[in-house]
């Protein structure tokens, strides 16, 4: 057993923070929120250049084929400085599910772009019904030839307004189980018939309406296989779902070092505020649950980067980190008092993204249900050993 | 990051299983804080002490010549997990002996105390039996205001007072015992000693206190011209709070063996749900997953604080940090748990009738056991004191 990170690591560690604190103080995330874009390319071709859009992707792809932990790591280091930019889509979203599911020419078409030239990649999967299981997905693909021709409209697609190219999921066949009958599809976001709209939403991570009214696809744009689209989503939800709860892990942590120290120093009866009881009692429960989350998600990684994913503990990451982030930046906001409500200060950043991240890869009662079944499997070690 | 155990210890924790398979009854798992409620499973408890003590796991953890097996902290952490999960009785050997009687004679205790008293509790004998006598009426949380007296007269003492709250007393040979040597002093922490009483004494006498369910798990003690002889101070004279956080230091970690029980209790939980359908339910589905969630984090936080220990690196916090932890979780459970089980979940958990109980009455047992785990120990909001000060840095609140 060992709860500690490598040398190596750790260096990665702090120079993916040093870059972030240089490249990306609070300042720029209060401009970006302005942005019509949503990112700054500077700052993106800078993340390219230092390999971050390859972490994951073998070199002969144009990556510097890190291990899981590496991406754990910057996604950490990127909540905990609330970076906006399109690397959550591109990266988690498209470029592991195709490395993963696909073929060795659209690996040695689609991942250098990604890995080297930063070319940025969204991921549409959420409908109307905001239902995050296969019955969400409605919107479909019918075949006509040799193209796929996609209607039907995607909603809260993070930075499609600025994506390349686009993962679309799209029925393809009707089963009574919402599981089969669903593709993926690779679609250019700039095909005719597409259309995309920025929806207002808090955290300005530019979720988008995206519609597409006949919009034709070759078949050789399909990510796996025909019908089986569902093992791509789940696999792209299982893997999403870790690196979201470390990006969440890694704000939840800044959230509670920000009230820690106003604590310290916000003096009210002659006192600092950090000494008063209920204070400290709220301050110790978020240090607790920060500190679970955060080890529950290395539990889940560690699974992952050994080969033999849990999907128990990659739920169990997700549900946690749903939970603690809302929790740790309400008492801090609460405790911070007035100022806290204010943009002036950084909490309220924080607190703006809870629900983007919530809902991302998974909220808390879809989460809960997964581990549930998982449950449901289990065989409990109380009847293995009398048996 | 590696969360996987050692083969050691993969080896240790199976062992433990056949011992388990051999000599532990499974259909009475989880009565908690009943093992000294009656002369039956007392009894029993005793008999398991004994067989542990065969083993050298009744005190893995103390050095070989104390009778030991000089376990590591990771080989502690496997076994304490495995008491929890299979409710292995006996192991506190009246809560005190194995866990810090022992140790702290050890530490700071005469090589004839070591030697009168060590192997009686390393062998698992009734005459290794302690008690811990540190609360009194008018102090709890606030320990160092207590107040029982202890005056020195030729060789002897002479002890008057009152505990409270004495766990295990009307099975106990030896108390434990934190008394006044000095009430002259400026500050409260100063004049305390540790010293060890003879529970046969004469001028001790012990009052069954019950808790509200009716079980007797602790007692009164009242001290009147209690004479113990001056060769029963433990350490030095005056000295007692030092040997105090010494010997309280070796109670921390007790939120290993409770996240197994509650693996126990969940595990029975689910698989009750599953035998009767109601897992379906996705209001169930969704507290069984809140609560695996809970549970996964309590005890990860738990390894990790063995895991510092081990390498050093404790940072004082984390014991109470977890304890604090444990408690919540034990409450939630409780709750969710009973809610499940539905009206039977009020069935009389002293009283268990095999007819009505679900799963053995141990959610029964829980909701009423857990106000006590959230007291006894430290209580849940002076564990986050500690935290506060000493994993935050934040100045002292009282
Ligand atoms: C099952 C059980 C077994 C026990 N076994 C033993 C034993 O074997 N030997 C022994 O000596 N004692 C034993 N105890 C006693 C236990 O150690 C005390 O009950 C505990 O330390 C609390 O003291 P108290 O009950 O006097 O409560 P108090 O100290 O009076 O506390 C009352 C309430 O005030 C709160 N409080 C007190 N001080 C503070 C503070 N500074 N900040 C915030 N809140 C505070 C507490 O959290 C609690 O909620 C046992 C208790 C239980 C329940």
């Amino acid at each position: 057993m060992d709860f500690s990170f490598t040398k190596d690591q750790e260096l990665i560690r702090k120079s993916i923070k040093e870059f972030f604190e240089k490249e990306c103080p609070k300042d720029k995330v209060r401009e970006l929120k302005e942005d019509k874009k949503g990112y700054d390319p500077k700052m993106w071709k800078k993340m390219v250049k230092l390999g971050y859009t390859g972490l994951v992707i073998p070199e002969e792809y144009g990556g510097t084929e890190g291990e899981f932990w590496d991406i754990l790591i910057f996604m950490e280091e990127m909540g905990r400085n609330i970076v906006p930019t399109p690397y959550f889509p591109t990266v988690v979203f498209c470029a592991m599910p195709i490395l993963e599911f696909g073929t060795e020419a659209q690996k040695k078409k689609i991942l250098p772009k990604i890995a080297e030239k930063g070319e940025i990649w969204a991921y549409a999967q959420i409908e109307e019904s905001s239902e995050q299981d296969a019955s969400g997905i409605t919107m479909s693909a019918a075949m006509s030839g040799e193209d796929y021709t996609l209607n039907g409209s995607k909603l809260f697609v993070s930075y499609a307004n600025v994506a390349n190219q686009l993962l679309v999921v799209a029925r393809t066949a009707e089963a009574e189980n919402p599981e089969e009958g669903l593709t993926v599809f690779i679609v250019d976001a700039g095909a005719e018939g597409v259309v995309c709209d920025v929806i207002p939403t808090t955290a300005r991570d530019m979720r988008c309406e995206l519609r597409f009214d006949n919009v034709k696809v070759p078949r050789d744009n399909i990510l796996g296989e025909p019908g089986k689209g569902w093992a791509v989503v789940d696999y792209i939800q299982q893997h999403a779902a870790v690196l979201k709860a470390a990006e969440m892990s890694g704000g939840a942590h800044a959230v509670l070092n920000i009230t820690v120290k106003y604590a310290k120093e916000r003096k009210q009866f002659d006192k600092p505020i950090g000494s008063f009881q209920a204070i400290q009692h709220r301050l110790v429960d978020m240090l607790t649950e920060v500190e679970e989350l955060q080890y529950l998600v290395y539990k889940a990684a560690w699974r992952i980067n050994s080969g033999s994913p849990s999907r128990r503990l990659n739920s169990i990451a997700k549900a946690k980190a749903n939970g603690v982030y809302h929790r740790v930046c309400y008492h801090g906001i609460v405790m911070h008092g007035a100022i806290g409500w204010t943009e002036e200060m950084d909490i309220g950043l924080y607190h703006l993204r809870t629900r983007s991240m919530e809902f991302d890869a998974g909220n808390t009662d879809y989460h809960n249900d997964l581990i549930a079944s998982e449950l449901e499997k289990s065989e409990p070690e109380f009847l293995t050993l009398f048996a | 990051m590696d969360f996987q155990f050692g083969k050691k210890e993969e080896e240790f924790r199976s062992e433990i299983r056949e011992f388990v398979k051999e000599h532990i009854p499974q259909n009475e798992y989880g009565h908690m804080f009943e093992e000294e409620h009656e002369d039956k499973s007392w009894e029993f408890s005793m008999s398991i002490a004994k067989k542990l003590a065969q083993k050298r796991w009744l005190t893995l953890t103390w050095p070989k010549e104390f009778g030991g097996m000089g376990a590591s902290f990771m080989e502690r952490l496997v076994f304490s997990e495995e008491v929890g999960y299979w409710g292995i009785p006996g192991v506190g050997m009246g809560v005190s002996g194995t866990a810090w009687v022992g140790p702290s004679l050890m530490l700071f205790g005469t090589k004839e105390q070591q030697e009168k008293y060590i192997p009686l509790i390393a062998a698992g004998d009734p005459d290794g039996v302690w008690c811990t006598g540190y609360s009194e009426p008018d102090s709890g949380s606030d320990l160092a205001s207590l107040q029982t007296s202890c005056v020195r007269d030729g060789d002897e003492y002479i002890i008057n007072g009152q505990k409270v709250w004495t766990s295990a007393a009307h099975r106990s040979r030896w108390c434990w015992m934190a008394v006044r040597t000095d009430s002259n002093v400026k500050k409260k922490h100063h004049g305390l000693s540790l010293v060890i009483v003879d529970m046969k004494s004469e001028g001790l006498t012990v009052r069954p206190l019950k808790n509200y369910v009716g079980l007797h798990y602790f007692n009164e003690i009242f001290l009147s011209d209690v004479r113990i002889p001056v060769e029963n101070l433990v350490g030095q004279e005056n000295n007692g709070w030092n040997h105090l956080m010494q010997a309280l230091s070796f109670e921390r970690g007790v939120a290993l063996g409770f996240t197994a029980s509650c693996r126990r209790m969940l595990d029975e939980l689910i698989n009750h749900t599953k035998e009767t359908g109601l897992i379906k339910k996705t209001l169930v589905r969704q507290r069984l997953a809140e609560l695996e969630a809970d549970l996964e984090g309590a005890r990860t936080l738990a390894y990790e604080a063995v895991w510092k220990m081990e390498n050093g690196l404790s940072r004082i916090y984390e014991p109470s940090r977890d304890k604090a932890n444990v408690d919540l979780l034990f409450e939630k459970m409780s709750r969710f748990g009973s809610d499940i089980l539905g009206a039977f979940s009020q069935l009389d958990p002293l009283h268990a009738d095999p007819r009505w109980a679900k799963i053995g009455g141990i959610y029964e047992n829980l909701f009423h056991a857990c106000p006590g785990i959230a007291i006894a120990a430290g209580t849940t909001d002076t564990q986050r004191n500690i935290v506060g000060q000493f994993g935050l840095q934040l100045p002292r609140s009282y």
